[in-house]
């Protein structure tokens, strides 16, 4: 209660906005956190085995065992550690704005988060991006250099990790407008009488 | 007459722009006659996505790229150049990281999904696109460190200095 006093008396006649603005964009990065998370899970946990006849020898058929895993290529593994970070970044943010008002360096605390969100902004479309130009790979093949498509035989591997590379556009989308909203903070902090 | 800021904002700028248009012009201009198993094709940047999207996005940086060199200084656009750096730093490590995962999988091939790589029959055609990614990261980095350095000059009355 008494933070919140000391709160008011420090923005003057302006008391309520900034706190609504302050609930608005926490909200947003829950959002954001929770859909950077399910990207993270839904790939990390991508797994599909199949089963599939390679020949017959007489009247047996030979099966081989194929998995696909995610750790296979290595831009969905850049996709799940970018995610984690933006996650873990996101996660981080909440709860310095929740429980740390008070932590501070030298009045950058502002810019800090700013900047902070701008490369959050950037690792997130990397990694959203180099996915969906393999998974797009894996989808239709690639005729000249001779690259069979997989997912006829791998659906459900496809499908899941569609939904985490929308997931993560969804996150990629929240992020933006987060990183606007931290700008416009910074650009309007109020200049309150420091030491 | 020139200040010392306004120059090495300047002299990054044309570095940028110079190592943007480097990345367009390799990438565009790689193309390679090869065999594949007595099969004669031709290797192009447009066979894949994501090189496509790689030359259009470094295309229009370079064209931004250009546009801001002749800007005044002290013009008030120059806040909006601000917004559009980061906007297009996000459009640039997009490009490359989509090109850099399909040009992965063509240098090293992807056995469990029976993909072959293809830089043995095509070497100058894979040199070419390295170089071309190469310019591309230089240009990322020399974004990013404009976008710095205009924010550290945005910000710098607002420090309050002890």
């Amino acid at each position: 209660m008494g933070l919140q006093n000391e709160e008011k008396l420090e923005l003057g006649c302006s008391g309520s906005q900034p706190r609504s603005k302050k609930w608005v964009l926490l909200t947003v990065r829950v959002i954001a956190f929770l859909a950077t998370a399910t990207a993270t899970l839904v790939m990390a946990l991508n797994k599909e085995t199949k089963t599939l006849v390679v020949a017959m020898v007489g009247s047996t058929p030979i099966k081989v065992t194929l998995t696909a895993k995610f750790q296979h290529t290595p831009a969905f593994v850049f996709f799940v550690i970018a995610n984690g970070m933006a996650s873990f970044h996101n996660l981080m943010m909440i709860m310095v704005e929740l429980f740390g008002q008070k932590l501070d360096y030298k009045g950058l605390r502002l810019a800090m988060i700013a900047i902070l969100d701008m490369t959050t902004v950037a690792l997130i479309s990397g990694g959203a991006s180099a996915a969906t130009f393999m998974a797009e790979v894996g989808k239709n093949g690639n005729s000249h250099a001779r690259w069979n498509k997989i997912c006829d035989k791998f659906e459900t591997f496809c499908d899941r990790g569609g939904v985490a590379i929308i997931a993560s556009s969804a996150g990629l989308i929240l992020m933006l407008i987060i990183t606007a909203m931290s700008i416009f903070k910074l650009l309007n902090k109020p200049k309150s009488v420091s030491s | 007459m020139i200040k010392p800021k306004r120059l090495l904002s300047l002299l990054l700028r044309f570095i940028a722009f110079g190592t943007t248009l480097a990345a367009v012009i390799l990438m565009a201009t790689s193309h390679e006659k090869g065999t594949f198993f007595a099969v004669s094709y031709e290797a192009k940047y447009t066979d894949t996505p994501a090189f496509k999207y790689f030359v259009i996005a470094y295309a229009i940086v370079t064209v931004y790229g250009f546009l801001v060199l002749f800007l005044p200084p002290g013009s008030p656009i120059w806040r909006l150049v601000l917004a559009l750096d980061l906007v297009f730093i996000m459009l640039l490590i997009s490009s490359i990281s989509a090109a850099m995962a399909i040009a992965q999988v063509g240098k090293n091939g992807n056995p469990r999904a029976a993909w072959l790589p293809v830089c043995g029959q095509v070497p100058k055609f894979c040199n070419q696109v390295t170089g071309a990614l190469v310019a591309g990261f230089i240009a990322l980095i020399t974004y990013i460190i404009l976008l710095l350095y205009s924010i550290y000059n945005f910000l710098n009355p607002l420090f309050e200095k002890a």
